[in-house]
């Protein structure tokens, strides 16, 4: 029932701004894919040529090897939720969710009962009645939600849905979109500027800067394996060193790196990818499978759930890492001033290539 | 609040009298037309009278019953048309003009009334585009023959006059035209309707149509057509049928200088004045002796309304007939207007 | 004890003050109001409470003279259901007319949309009388339309395009265009590009989606407009006086020539209240038929 979706050297320009260039992209049918990226970095675009809103000056979409770049909007049946959920606010709830269906001339009777169906999955049936205007911005968002799949299109499409909402609301939306998606299987592009948003929900995630895809990826390998310095930096925190290459393998402080199994230095300028989270403070005990970081501890900054320690290296880097607030992790965190030595696993060592994105 | 204003009214007077024994105030419609009798009428009979006549400008009937009824009269002499003087008079707001001091003789009777007298003439004449017609009509019943005259026409928006024309294009005799059988003049009216293409509102508006070549035969004052042809505007008239039509003066009811206003008017219809005047506009003496004060270039006189070989094919309308009458013909004119 | 008294002296504190400052502010802002209110008394009511007197004054006497006149002749319910018939269908105009006008400024990209929305204007800045001048030229029998027209040998003779109903509703709806445009383009201006799109996504056709949801939302808009080009209308003067020919007689220049034939305020008062009267009788229908707190409180 779900359908795949194939990009092929899809190309936009406005003026002299090269807003996606050649894109190319493999949509599995019922993935959930997230276009993410910074603003004008072309994702929203991609998904207004999906939809049909903006007509690109070449390449080719196909919807299980069907060409639809030159299908008008409506005709191609895909369902999207606009950024400010665009309800309209001359018709109730119910009206707005069933119009989709009254537009494929469905009944009046089984209009009614197909939306209230599509209500009931975002647990809003009992509002059928309401003004656009009465309802609130989580609300809102699930009419939209609801409208968008009352017609059971076999893609969906998100523009940054939940942009308007509240952090906790957010959160609780996001895990209610990926459920929802588990149910429904329907072949779902998402579009977000928001990394986390994209890793709690994605099979895959599509990293986007200046019209380029930069990386496709499940999230996990997005965050863990970043192909380049501009998506390890997008996604999460990151400290980026400067690695020291001697002919295949890399040193850090005149020591030697030790790497994951099955990674190699290769060749170019690389810089090591250090996130908070990843560094261990190492006691007195020798610890054979790290990679040793010496320095001094700058600052502490408390942040809740979290404690965050600046720490500025000898070669003259400042970088952080994170720790959990336990109290006994608490009564062991470091001074301000005092000497630390931070150590990172190997396997969590991982070489950015500088050349890409210097 | 009505104090200072009284107080700087009587400071006014004190002073004007003192400056000058004897004043009298004329209203008039402003504009060429009060230039022209300032120039003929005004200024001269403050000369001869040795007092000062001072001028202001009106607007019809409702200043001067506005004036009377609140008591407060500043005009001595007004210029009206002769309808609005023969309904001024049945409300009572004139005083009794004193034909013991003004001198009535030449003047045409229907003009001569105990509380008002003619001052001008205007007539109201068949005219054409010259360049669109050929030979123009010559009467009220040519003008309404559709068949040997074709063309668009145009009537003035109001039933005076019109009536008069209409009856007479149906073959009514002058003689026999008052009181107006005003069912029979709106039938002809009704008659003439298709063929008209404006009903026109203001002079300047009727001119302008006929030379523009909006229409091809307008019923227009003669004065304005008189500019126009002057200008070398394509029109012509003939004043066979034309229809008379007077401009008047009356004296308000408690008028400040009464018995100075009686000489002024005597004078402002002395055939001396009356010929002076239409060296400055061409609107024609009511007094006909005009004529024979030699004031009146030869010329000039065969162009004047009433110019007695103009005047007797001429038909003088009845102002008195349109007092009693007016109110009622406009509003059954302008139902036909409207069907 | 100790405890109970201390949120007692809390509650108390300062109050007084409080209550004064919140009284003191009610009056500025009562007192900012004023001369707004005065303006409406001084400029509305009490002229047309004086207007509305004077209609029961007919030379001199009070009585129903001045109403029962307009029972008496026919012209006076032709001369309102024309007014009405022409404000209705020169309304009519200017909807198809600025309808697609404010449509496609709304579309615009707003800097080209002010440069047109100043071409909608300009006409403001000229006086009525001299476009309504213009149109005689353009219309009347040797005007450029018919010349231009006889020109091409579309027509032999000229079209009386001037002097009748026809001229006066061109002259009118042209006059009237902006009335409708800008409360229009206000109202369309602000509808959600987005919401055009969700329909099409949904299946709509643009034709589909104009009527659906672009039309029903740029309704308080047009009605905004509509109404107000129909009320100006019943009170237009100047062109229908001008291109009408005579013919064209509409309550205004009845109410003129009633004041000239009667010398008397009264007997053009009381067409002009039941002008009013009509007026307010519209209002209230389209009240109840749309709304109009939703329309002008939007």
């Amino acid at each position: 029932m779900a359908c795949s979706i194939t990009i092929r050297d899809v190309r936009k320009t406005y003026g002299q701004f090269v807003a996606l260039d050649s894109v190319a992209l493999d949509i599995a049918p019922g993935e959930f894919l997230t276009l993410l990226g910074p603003s004008g970095s072309g994702k929203t675009t991609l998904l207004m040529i999906l939809a049909g809103f903006i007509r690109p000056e070449a390449g080719s979409i196909t919807v299980d090897s069907d060409e639809i770049l030159r299908k008008p909007p409506h005709l191609r049946n895909i369902g999207m939720v606009f950024q400010n959920y665009a309800l309209f606010p001359h018709m109730s709830v119910g009206e707005n969710v069933g119009y989709p269906l009254k537009l494929r001339k469905v009944g009046a009777a089984e209009r009614y009962e197909r939306a209230r169906e599509a209500l009931k999955l975002v647990q809003l049936d009992h509002l059928m009645d309401r003004r656009i205007n009465q309802l609130s911005g989580g609300q809102r968002q699930r009419v939209a939600l609801a409208r968008a799949i009352v017609f059971e299109p076999q893609i969906l499409l998100m523009d940054e849905p939940l942009s308007a909402l509240d952090k906790k609301l957010r959160e609780q939306m996001q895990i209610e979109l990926k459920h929802l998606h588990d149910r429904l299987g329907m072949t779902t592009v998402y579009v977000t500027h928001d990394q986390r948003e994209a890793l709690t929900m994605s099979d895959r995630v599509a990293v986007m800067n200046h019209g380029h895809i930069l990386q496709v990826a499940p999230p996990r390998e997005i965050y863990e394996r970043p192909c380049d310095r501009f998506v390890a930096d997008f996604v999460g925190e990151s400290n980026f060193l400067p690695v020291e290459m001697r002919g295949d393998a890399a040193t850090f402080g005149g020591a030697p790196l030790q790497l994951a199994e099955g990674q190699s230095a290769g060749s170019g300028n690389k810089a090591l990818l250090v996130r908070p989270e990843k560094l261990d403070i190492l006691g007195a005990t020798p610890a054979p499978e790290h990679n040793p970081i010496d320095g001094t501890v700058e600052e502490l900054v408390y942040q809740g759930e979290t404690m965050l320690i600046y720490v500025t290296l000898t070669s003259g880097e400042t970088i952080a890492l994170r720790r959990g607030t336990r109290q006994q992790a608490l009564s062991e965190m470091p001074r301000v001033g005092e000497p630390i030595r931070l150590g990172l696993h190997r396997d969590d060592t991982v070489l950015i290539d500088e050349a890409a994105h210097a | 609040m009505h104090l200072p204003i009284k107080l700087t009214a009587c400071a006014v007077l004190a002073f004007t009298t003192a400056a000058t024994a004897q004043e009298v105030t004329v209203a008039s419609w402003g504009g060429s037309y009060q230039d022209a009798q300032s120039k003929a009428m005004f200024q001269p009979t403050a000369k001869e009278l040795g007092i000062t006549v001072k001028e202001a400008t009106l607007s019809g009937l409702a200043d001067i019953r506005l004036q009377v009824r609140s008591g407060a009269v500043e005009w001595d002499v007004v210029d009206l048309g002769a309808t609005d003087c023969a309904i001024g008079a049945r409300e009572g707001l004139f005083e009794k003009l004193d034909y013991s001091v003004i001198d009535a003789q030449g003047i045409d009777d229907k003009m001569v009334k105990d509380h008002w007298i003619g001052v001008i003439y205007y007539s109201t004449v068949p005219a054409w585009n010259t360049a669109t017609v050929k030979d123009g009509p010559q009467s009220w019943a040519d003008f309404w023959n559709v068949k040997d005259f074709p063309g668009d026409r145009s009537l003035r928006n109001r039933p005076q006059v019109m009536l008069e024309m209409a009856l007479l294009a149906d073959g009514v005799a002058p003689k026999d035209l008052y009181p107006l059988d005003v069912d029979r003049a709106f039938a002809k009216i009704e008659e003439l309707k298709p063929d008209i293409a404006t009903w026109w509102e203001s002079g300047a508006q009727s001119v302008q149509l006929a030379k523009d070549g909006e229409i091809d035969m307008i019923a227009a004052w003669d004065g304005r057509l008189s500019a126009a042809i002057a200008d070398k505007a394509a029109i012509d008239f003939t004043y066979n049928e034309g229809l008379l039509n007077a401009d008047c003066l009356a004296v308000p009811k408690g008028a400040p200088n009464k018995e100075l206003a009686m000489k002024a008017i005597a004078k402002f219809v002395s055939p001396e004045q009356q010929a002076t005047l239409t060296q400055h506009i061409s609107y024609g003496p009511v007094n006909v002796r005009a004529f024979e004060t030699g004031l009146i270039p030869e010329e000039a006189q065969g162009k004047i309304n009433t110019f007695p070989a103009n005047l007797e094919k001429q038909i003088v309308v009845d102002a008195e007939w349109w007092g009693e009458n007016g109110n009622r013909m406009r509003e059954r004119w302008d139902s036909m207007i409207q069907r | 004890m100790h405890d109970m008294t201390a949120p007692q002296g809390g509650h108390a504190l300062n109050r007084k003050e409080l209550a004064a400052d919140e009284r003191r502010e009610k009056r500025q802002i009562l007192g900012l109001s004023l001369p707004a209110a005065a303006i409406i008394l001084v400029l509305l009511v009490i002229p047309v409470g004086w207007l509305f007197a004077l209609s029961f004054v007919s030379n001199g006497e009070i009585g129903l003279a001045n109403y029962t006149r307009m029972i008496e002749y026919s012209a006076y319910l032709s001369i309102f259901s024309t007014t009405i018939l022409i404000s209705l269908f020169v309304t009519l105009l200017c909807i198809v007319l600025g309808y697609p006008v404010a449509y496609l400024l709304g579309q615009m990209p707003p800097r080209l949309a002010t440069i047109g929305l100043a071409f909608v204007i300009i006409p403001f800045w000229t006086s009525i009388l001299v476009r309504t001048y213009a149109w005689l030229v353009i219309l009347q029998r040797q005007g450029i339309v018919n010349d231009a027209l006889i020109g091409i040998g579309l027509i032999d003779e000229p079209l009386r395009l001037a002097h009748n109903l026809t001229g006066t509703v061109i002259g009118m709806t042209h006059v009237m265009l902006p009335f409708l445009v800008l409360p229009l383009y206000a109202t369309v201006r602000n509808i959600d590009g987005d919401l055009m799109r969700a329909a099409n996504n949904m299946g709509a056709s643009p034709a589909r989606a104009f009527r659906d949801v672009f039309l029903p939302l740029s309704m308080p808009g047009l009605i905004a407009g509509s109404l107000l080009v129909f009320i100006l209308c019943l009170g237009f003067y100047v062109t229908p006086q001008i291109l009408g020919g005579g013919r064209v007689i509409m309550v205004s220049m009845k109410i003129q020539q009633n004041v000239q034939t009667y010398f008397d305020w009264g007997a053009g008062s009381a067409l002009g209240v039941v002008l009013l009267l009509i007026v307010f009788a519209i209002f209230y229908l389209v009240h109840r038929l749309a709304g109009l707190d939703r329309i002008f409180a939007r």
